[in-house]
């Protein structure tokens, strides 16, 4: 189920000083309050700047019902920030890909998805993670359709710390069982249905770089995970690129188009270019 | 204030992307958001925060030092022991930050003091009920974990010069998150937060120990990961006095940061203690086990219990914060505050099981 190569490690962040928002640690109770560096760059309008190098300044069209996206309305814990995108079942096309965009994140790219044969249309689809949330941030969701163009809905997110935060309660515990992986087929009540459900997760602390090391005041050199392939039945369902704002043990929901066998494989390559792999049971059949 | 992190050379993210294969989108655009923060943006976005509801409001900065004083009353439940009730409330500028219960106890030679309450002003009126009570010199000042409505008005102690006594994970524990707490804590308490600071612990215990006050003993017990991880308990000899800091919460809602597994297991431990009473870190000045318990073990029973069966039904950690827990909102005071906070904790614990 798991390859583990843990060679090459690939990025070294020791040096660092401590400064700016890394010493935003997870204010328990606060995480959403404790944000007065927020006002500094609160007016600034990172949006012109995304546009141009995510997206090579392509027109946008925003808030046409293309996306949806669901954010908590108040904020439990920055570093644990469910995020939900769905495409309404209105929209008949196939999506081409999906990015999810943080302005304010030291890496604003949350995550970009491009679809394969498998991921199928028919029904609603919708993609689920949880992410870290470094200062006060419009967050965005871009789904480009079949057609090539562009469908942006916009948020806003009121909540701190989230990038720098240990939301391992106990850090002692931050690499236990690493690597262990687990991916769900979710059969629908109707298993005619032609969009199902699945899961994956991933036991990984996925250090973003801006993490303090509470033993050493060093911080915790960049370990995340940047590639993800997931199938269906061998059939591509999508590959994601992410950035280091994916929350400790990445945990990945997803709709697929419904296949024969329904087993899902997902193979997830972190910063140090160890490979976790893993697949659901058949279900359906 | 802060500079962006994204304006220091040795940004993380810049470094870690320069160190990986670049996917096609670029996954930063540092270079367009370094721009300079005048002080008329700043103040622009001062008042662009005002509105968001999540920021609770705070009075202008006065210069002076606040006129009123906290209320840090004390109540003596047994010989030489005396606790102050803490408010049932989150931190604010009314309250200056006395939420949580703090204690003392007199020895024939010296005092020790159990949490200091969330601000400089409230640790400052605590010294004041203590001096009202003995001249015997403060040895100790203990705090049972990490949390800023417990160690804040350490500060005021220092002129006493005691030994700073905690947890040994709380010296690192409070490391991580001092200027997270000294943020948050300045915001929602205002100007009668000035001049609180994070005292770090002198003794950290890693096993149980005996403080000597003289003619009693205080003995202290660090915990596994429970509340948080860093929580530590104290008892009496000269009364059987347990202090149990924020394992035991009463009419508070009970807030989690640590592990709610190893809560409950802690929780079936202290069953089997006896004790003549036992202090709460919020609740009343004094309760009795194991009553005392059975409220907050229903309650992170019923937690863990909705979260484990939401897990099971596939349901994704937003959803189940909407919905676990919310059998025992009658019970408990702040639930609101902090009812979902827990469950996107346990969520994140338990999926692991």
């Amino acid at each position: 189920m798991l390859h583990a190569k843990t060679s090459s490690p690939s990025v070294s962040l020791a040096g660092l000083k401590r400064g700016a928002s890394a010493l935003l640690c997870g204010a328990f109770a606060l995480a959403a309050i404790a944000a007065l560096p927020a006002p500094a760059k609160a007016d600034i309008d990172d949006w012109p700047g995304l546009k141009r190098t995510v997206f090579d300044n392509r027109d946008v069209i925003e808030e046409d019902g293309v996306v949806i996206l669901d954010t908590p309305q108040v904020v439990q814990d920055a570093a644990l920030v469910p995020i939900t995108v769905r495409v309404p079942p209105e929209v008949k096309e196939p999506i081409k890909s999906l990015t999810i965009v943080i302005d304010k994140n030291p890496m604003p790219v949350l995550a970009k998805l491009t679809f394969g044969p498998a991921a199928g249309t028919g029904g609603e689809r919708r993609f689920t993670t949880r992410a870290r949330i470094d200062t006060f941030s419009h967050i965005r969701a871009v789904v480009e359709t079949e057609d090539g163009k562009l469908h942006m809905t916009t948020k806003f997110i009121a909540a701190a710390g989230g990038c720098a935060a240990m939301n391992a309660k106990d850090p002692t515990t931050l690499t236990d069982g690493l690597g262990k992986m687990i991916v769900k087929t979710f059969e629908p009540a109707l298993p005619s249905t032609p969009i199902w459900e699945g899961m994956v997760m991933l036991k990984h602390p996925n250090f973003s770089g801006l993490q303090i090391n509470p033993n050493t005041g060093d911080f915790i050199a960049a370990r995340f995970i940047y590639n993800a392939d997931v199938k269906r039945d061998g059939e591509l369902v999508f590959n994601m690129r992410a950035g280091s704002a994916i929350s400790t043990n990445p945990n990945f929901r997803f709709t697929f188009g419904r296949g024969e066998e329904n087993v899902l494989t997902v193979k997830m390559t972190d910063t140090d270019e160890t490979v976790f792999e893993a697949h659901s049971e058949p279900s359906g059949t | 204030m802060r500079e962006d992190s994204c304006g220091k050379i040795q940004c993380p993210s810049c470094l870690a992307r320069a160190n990986l294969a670049v996917p096609d989108a670029p996954l930063d655009a540092h270079a367009q958001q370094q721009r300079p923060i005048t002080r008329q943006s700043f103040l622009r976005g001062l008042g662009a925060l005002a509105f968001l509801p999540l920021l609770r409001s705070v009075p202008a900065f006065a210069k002076d030092e606040p006129e009123a004083k906290p209320d840090m009353a004390v109540q003596e439940i047994a010989p030489g022991v005396f606790v102050h009730q803490g408010q049932y409330a989150m931190q604010s500028p009314e309250n200056m930050g006395d939420m949580a219960n703090c204690a003392f106890v007199v020895g024939d030679e010296a005092v020790a003091v159990i949490d200091t309450s969330c601000s400089a002003i409230c640790g400052e009126a605590l010294r004041k009920s203590i001096a009202d009570v003995t001249s015997k010199p403060i040895r100790y000042v203990i705090n049972t974990h990490m949390h800023p409505d417990h160690v804040f008005g350490n500060v005021a102690f220092k002129q006493d010069a005691p030994t700073f006594v905690g947890h040994h994970n709380l010296k690192n524990a409070l490391q991580v998150r001092t200027d997270a707490y000294l943020t948050a804590n300045e915001r929602m308490i205002g100007p009668a937060f000035q001049g609180s600071e994070v005292i770090l612990p002198d003794l950290g215990v890693e096993k149980k120990t005996e403080l000597d006050l003289g003619g009693r003993a205080l003995i202290l017990e660090p915990q596994a990961t429970a509340h948080t991880n860093n929580d530590l308990i104290v008892t009496d000899t000269g009364t059987d006095t347990l202090f149990l800091g924020d394992l035991l919460f009463s009419v508070h809602i009970p807030t989690l940061d640590g592990s709610i597994t190893g809560w409950l297991a802690l929780l079936d431990d202290f069953e089997k203690r006896k004790a003549a009473r036992v202090v709460p870190g919020h609740g009343p000045h004094a309760m009795q086990l194991p009553g005392a318990l059975k409220p907050e073990q229903l309650y992170l029973q019923t937690v863990a219990d909705d979260v484990r069966k939401l897990i099971k039904d596939n349901l994704p950690l937003g959803e189940a914060t909407k919905i676990a827990g919310y059998r025992q909102e009658h019970a408990w005071k702040l639930f609101d505050d902090y009812n979902a906070r827990n469950v996107s904790a346990a969520y994140a614990e338990l999926e692991w099981e």
